[in-house]
């Protein structure tokens, strides 16, 4: 027989129930509501089984850094250690194992050829107002969402349009456009290590300097042995948080660091790039953390460039980051003891110019690419005599 | 106590309401998840309708007999699109990376997640409905269920599209169109003096309509997405939304950061790069979207004596105007309709067009990079006026997607004008006219002594000589041009699309046909009638709104009204047939007949005739497809026999069918192959189910 129940009971039963499924539903939504989860799977890349070619492709040359296992390879280059057995691909694309042997695709291969300015590397202390001669092959070693070179970075080499330009042919293309330097830049640098290698000694052969562009995820060795021969290098240190590069980027911060001792310590220049993504390379926290590391480890003079993210390949639900958020991290870096600090992507800002560290006063004037004014003299600040930390005209 | 027929009846009809209009807001959801193109449109009406036809199989099997199980489930059904939304909000985030976009799989992944309950229940119920009226001796046939079940849906497609679209939230258009399944329940445990149950249901019920109808919740859920939301509204075209990250404000269309403040290099490209190629006084420029921020003072420096400025949405323009971010200024009319639709309309001439929108990944957008409208831009120009828009590109590399994007859009514009020049970078600014065109942007803007924070620093050293070779070079006349009925840059949208998130669609599709071949196989001929019926219905109904937006544009309620169209005819088409048929399969192979003729009909118009049809001539079209295809269902299950309860079968072949149908059409076909080719592969489809018919043996 069915018990009907007493109003009271009702009421009471009503209330409770109510008072629980309220309870419920505030504390799961709210706490999560404020903002999306920022922590997610890692987006490392993984070896492409079975993808290589059947014979060395174009100008495949055999790779400089890499340890065999019978016919297996381990690939020595970058922190990936792509482990490959016969017939297989590297995470960047750009290195396959064919009977034992690694080579290295994009030798000789560029897939991209402009002439740019200095500055838009960016590098604010390397011979300002100078054209750099740009080359890329395809590939990267890591699989950043917000590429905006996905296009050549994300792709085998088979499967975009190449020239042919031997290290030789470079460096006299060089010279040919009157840029007194040569970058390896837009997609990753590192992966086409060995063309970059030959074609960075002819360059110091023929007084062109070398310009490495990248994220600074390479081994040590090959860091050490290419470190001569390069004369500027801006690297991006994507963020200073393991987890954000892992979801981000599909790599780990530790190799990026390292690249930053080892390039100070074999005296090359380099200026550091960080892209501020909104809600992920936003916590002033961070930043603070990153420069405290700078400074410790590099010392206060080494460029440090804030640059405005845009939406871009697979990270384009995000806004571009506020002018004023970068501003604020400028003036943390700065507060923390940086030097020199940039903002990149934010065009007529007085971030874009270079002012002496000692007399604050403006050295170097930039009005886009263009340099407006330029007080340094002799690497010196006119002001105050000041040695300006840089590569300058003699 | 035996069930009362009436208030099964009322639960049906009740479903059919909360399915439609959870169908839709679901759909306008996922746009605004996943900046919804056709893919995925079509892929959460795939996943509704496959797990509608599933969730009717199940009936099959497991039956409910208990009227409190059906009361709770009719219960479930109500209150379930509220967490459904909710979770839809939340699960993005933890399926995929907070701020990317979404690839083909992981879409598809998250869709079937998030729909799979409820779309499998409101599948099954409807069986489980009829089911349970014979049990309690009562007649209905499976065609009254039919009729029925279009009753609720009509009733939830015009509700939804004419009223509640226009007034209220999701949450809100949730609560109200769930309250009859909610009284249904409720009279149901009452009358059946399930006591415990009522109590428990009151209590989730009351839960439900709190935070249902809490404004300041639902717009709590949208935080995640969005971060800090200063204002939020939703329109019949989509959600916009306006946030404030530091200083800056970012205005949201269907979860794609619009505009945010502070963009100089987008504001000054896309007003410098055509206006300084024109001399003299300028007195007429057209702006077809992208007018908020800098644009307009950008545009001022010209000192133009009107701005046409149109844009689709009046709420964007009422929320930029509250934010200031639109000034007025003499001369200034904004017109608030579809931009294609202004320029057919209008009879001004302008010295410049400039139009300002996204890509060409939706059916939509295309109709802006078609040959027919660039001719309609050519007619509204004053001679050696100038047409100028931007297309995604990259600035160090052209690869074949591009290359054939770029190519596609040139060689259409080539028919045209005389002069296209392609300004290359992030955005690849087409600026076209008959007068000589200069790629020397800075000397152009000095001459007119017109001041610029970006051009006249950056252009030389990103729009340098070998980038501008590159593109020029990058033009490939053989490409095939874009038009409305061919849209080859959608085509060429969804390879990069996918090549983008490294994917194919290969092994879906693949999958899926394997599983359609066999689900073929062994279905009743009389449910391939309506698998096919059902494919011929869904594609149909894509292809009138196709085609209807490519000649009116995106008018939201004449789109609602083409689907209420459709809904439409399927009742009285399924009236006759339960009415009027002796169940014979002659009058099945007639209405295959009207299919197919008008099938044909729409084949010639898109071929041969081509002109801008009435509207009513859509409606009329839509209702009378749509009543053949509702005819043949109660008479296919008459020839199956009320005895073998062909019901969930009929109903899972038909929703197998459109949900196909949608897929292929919407997401693959119509893209990939036009629209002509689209029509060819329907009439096939329905030419080999009236062969199986003519020349089967009878049962």
């Amino acid at each position: 027989m069915t018990r009907l129940y007493t109003r009271k009971e009702f009421i009471r039963t009503a209330c409770a129930c109510t008072g629980a499924s309220l309870f419920f539903f505030d504390s799961t939504f709210s706490n999560t509501a404020a903002q999306g989860s920022k922590k997610g799977k890692g987006i490392r890349g993984t070896v492409f089984r079975g993808d290589a070619p059947d014979k060395p492709w174009k100008w495949s040359i055999e790779a400089r850094y890499y340890e065999k296992k019978g016919k297996d390879t381990i690939c020595l280059l970058c922190p990936n250690r792509c482990y490959l057995k016969p017939g297989d691909r590297s995470v960047c694309r750009s290195r396959v194992n064919i009977d034992g042997k690694l080579y290295s695709l994009t030798y000789g291969n560029p897939c991209s050829i402009h002439v740019d300015p200095i500055e838009k590397k960016p590098l604010n202390h390397f011979h300002p107002g100078s054209s750099v001669f740009s080359i890329a092959a395809t590939g990267c070693n890591l699989r950043c969402l917000n590429c905006q070179n996905w296009e050549i970075s994300q792709k085998r080499p088979e499967d975009v349009a190449h020239g042919e330009l031997f290290p030789a042919d470079v460096v006299a293309s060089a010279i040919k456009n009157h840029t007194p330097s040569i970058a390896y830049t837009y997609s990753e640098a590192i992966t086409y290590y060995e063309y970059m290698f030959d074609t960075s000694r002819f360059a110091r052969e023929a007084g062109i300097n070398s310009i490495l562009v990248s994220n600074g995820y390479i081994n040590d060795k090959p860091l050490i042995e290419l470190a001569p021969f390069i004369d500027g290098a801006n690297i991006n240190l994507k963020s200073f948080d393991n987890d954000i590069y892992m979801v981000l980027n599909g790599g780990t911060l530790d190799p990026v660091l390292n690249t930053l001792k080892r390039l100070k310590e074999a005296g090359t220049w380099f200026e550091i790039t960080t892209l501020v993504v909104p809600t992920y390379i936003d916590d002033p926290d961070m930043i603070k953390r990153m420069c405290g590391w700078i400074l410790k480890e590099l010392g206060p003079d080494y460029p440090l460039h804030f640059s405005r993210f845009f939406p871009n390949y697979r990270l384009n639900r995000l806004p571009p980051t506020p002018v004023s958020q970068l501003e604020g991290f400028r003036n943390l870096a700065r507060k923390e003891g940086l030097h020199y600090v940039y903002l990149g992507n934010v065009p007529a800002h007085e971030g874009n110019n270079t002012y002496c560290h000692n007399c604050s006063k403006l050295l170097i004037e930039r009005t886009g690419y263009t340099i407006a004014k330029n007080n340094i003299a002799k690497g010196k600040c006119i002001y105050c005599g000041t040695q300006i930390p840089g590569r300058w005209a003699a | 106590m035996r069930v009362n027929k009436n208030l099964i009846v009322w639960a049906i009809i009740g479903t059919g309401i909360s399915s439609v209009t959870t169908q839709l807001v679901t759909i306008r959801e996922f746009i605004t998840q996943f900046h919804g193109n056709e893919i995925t449109i079509s892929l959460v009406l795939f996943a509704w309708l496959l797990f509608n036809g599933a969730g009717s199989l199940l009936c099959r099997q497991f039956k409910v007999t208990g009227i409190s199980l059906y009361s709770l489930l009719i219960l479930f059904i109500a209150i379930w699109p509220f967490p459904q939304l909710i979770i839809i909000r939340y699960l993005r985030d933890i399926l995929i990376l907070h701020g990317a976009s979404a690839g083909f799989y992981q879409i598809l992944l998250y869709v079937g997640i998030t729909t799979a309950p409820y779309a499998l229940l409101t599948g099954y119920i409807l069986p489980c409905s009829l089911e349970l009226i014979k049990a309690n001796y009562h007649d209905f046939t499976s065609g009254e269920l039919y009729i029925t079940d279009n009753i609720g849906d009509i009733l939830g497609g015009v509700i939804f599209s004419f009223i509640l679209v226009y007034w209220f939230n999701p949450f809100t258009t949730i609560a109200l169109t769930s309250s009859i399944l909610i009284l249904i329940s409720l009279a149901m445990f009452i009358r059946y003096k399930k006591n415990h149950l009522a109590v428990v249901s009151l209590m989730i019920i009351a839960t439900f309509y709190i935070y249902a109808l809490n404004q300041g919740f639902e717009r709590s859920t949208l935080a995640g997405q969005y971060g800090e939301i200063l204002k939020y509204k939703e329109t019949p075209i989509g959600r916009l939304v306006i946030t404030k990250e530091a200083n800056q404000h970012t205005f949201w269309e269907s979860g794609t950061p619009l505009y945010s403040t502070g963009d100089i290099q987008g504001s000054e490209e896309k007003i410098h790069y055509p206006m300084s190629q024109l001399e003299g006084k300028i007195e007429d420029v057209l702006l077809v979207s992208g007018g908020i921020g800098e644009t307009l003072s950008e545009l001022s420096k010209y000192q133009p004596k009107n701005i046409d400025y149109v844009e689709l949405d009046p709420a964007l323009i009422d929320m930029a105007k509250a934010e200031g971010l639109i000034n007025n200024r003499p001369g200034l009319n904004i017109i608030s309709m579809d931009g294609r639709a202004w320029l057919k309309q209008t009879r001004k001439s302008y010295d410049a067009i400039i139009i300002d929108l996204p890509d060409p990944d939706t059916f939509q957008l295309n109709r802006f990079y078609t040959s027919e409208f660039f001719r309609l831009t050519r007619e509204k120009l004053r001679q050696n006026g100038i047409l100028s828009f931007s297309v995604n590109s990259y600035e160090n590399y052209i690869s074949e997607i591009i290359k054939k994007k770029l190519s596609s859009i040139h060689n259409t514009l080539n028919q045209y004008y005389k002069n296209v020049i392609i300004i290359p970078g992030g955005a690849a600014f087409f600026i076209c006219s008959d007068r000589a065109l200069n790629y020397d942007i800075p000397s152009l803007l000095a001459k007119r002594s017109i001041a610029t924070g970006y051009i006249q620093n950056y252009y030389y050293g990103n729009v340098t000589n070998d980038r501008i070779n590159q593109i020029r070079g990058a033009i490939d006349s053989k490409e095939y041009m874009n038009t409305d009925f061919e849209p080859r840059l959608l085509n060429i949208a969804y390879k990069e699309w996918f090549s983008k998130h490294g994917s194919s669609p290969g092994i879906f599709l693949f999958a899926a046909g394997i599983i359609g071949i066999i689900y073929i196989i062994f279905m009743k001929k009389e449910e391939f009638i309506l698998f096919s019926s059902g494919i011929a219905a869904m594609s149909a109904e894509m292809l009138v709104i196709y085609c209807f937006q490519i000649i009116y544009g995106y008018v939201y309620l004449k789109v609602g009204v083409i689907v209420t169209a459709f809904l439409f005819g399927l009742l009285p088409g399924a009236i006759a047939g339960t009415i009027f048929t002796q169940k014979k399969r002659s009058e099945l192979v007639i209405s295959e007949f009207f299919i197919l003729a008008l099938l044909i009909c729409l084949f010639v118009w898109v071929n041969f005739i081509k002109t801008d049809l009435h509207q009513a001539w859509f409606i009329l079209y839509s209702i009378l497809f749509s009543f053949f295809c509702g005819f043949q269902f109660p008479v296919a299950t008459g020839i199956i026999g009320e005895k073998t309860s062909p019901v969930a079968g009929c109903i899972a072949a038909d929703l197998a069918g459109a949900a196909l149908g949608t897929l292929f059409a919407g997401a693959f076909l119509v893209p990939l192959a036009g629209i002509h080719a689209t029509i060819i592969i329907v009439i096939s489809i329905k030419i080999i189910s009236s062969m199986t018919l003519l020349f089967s043996k009878r049962v």
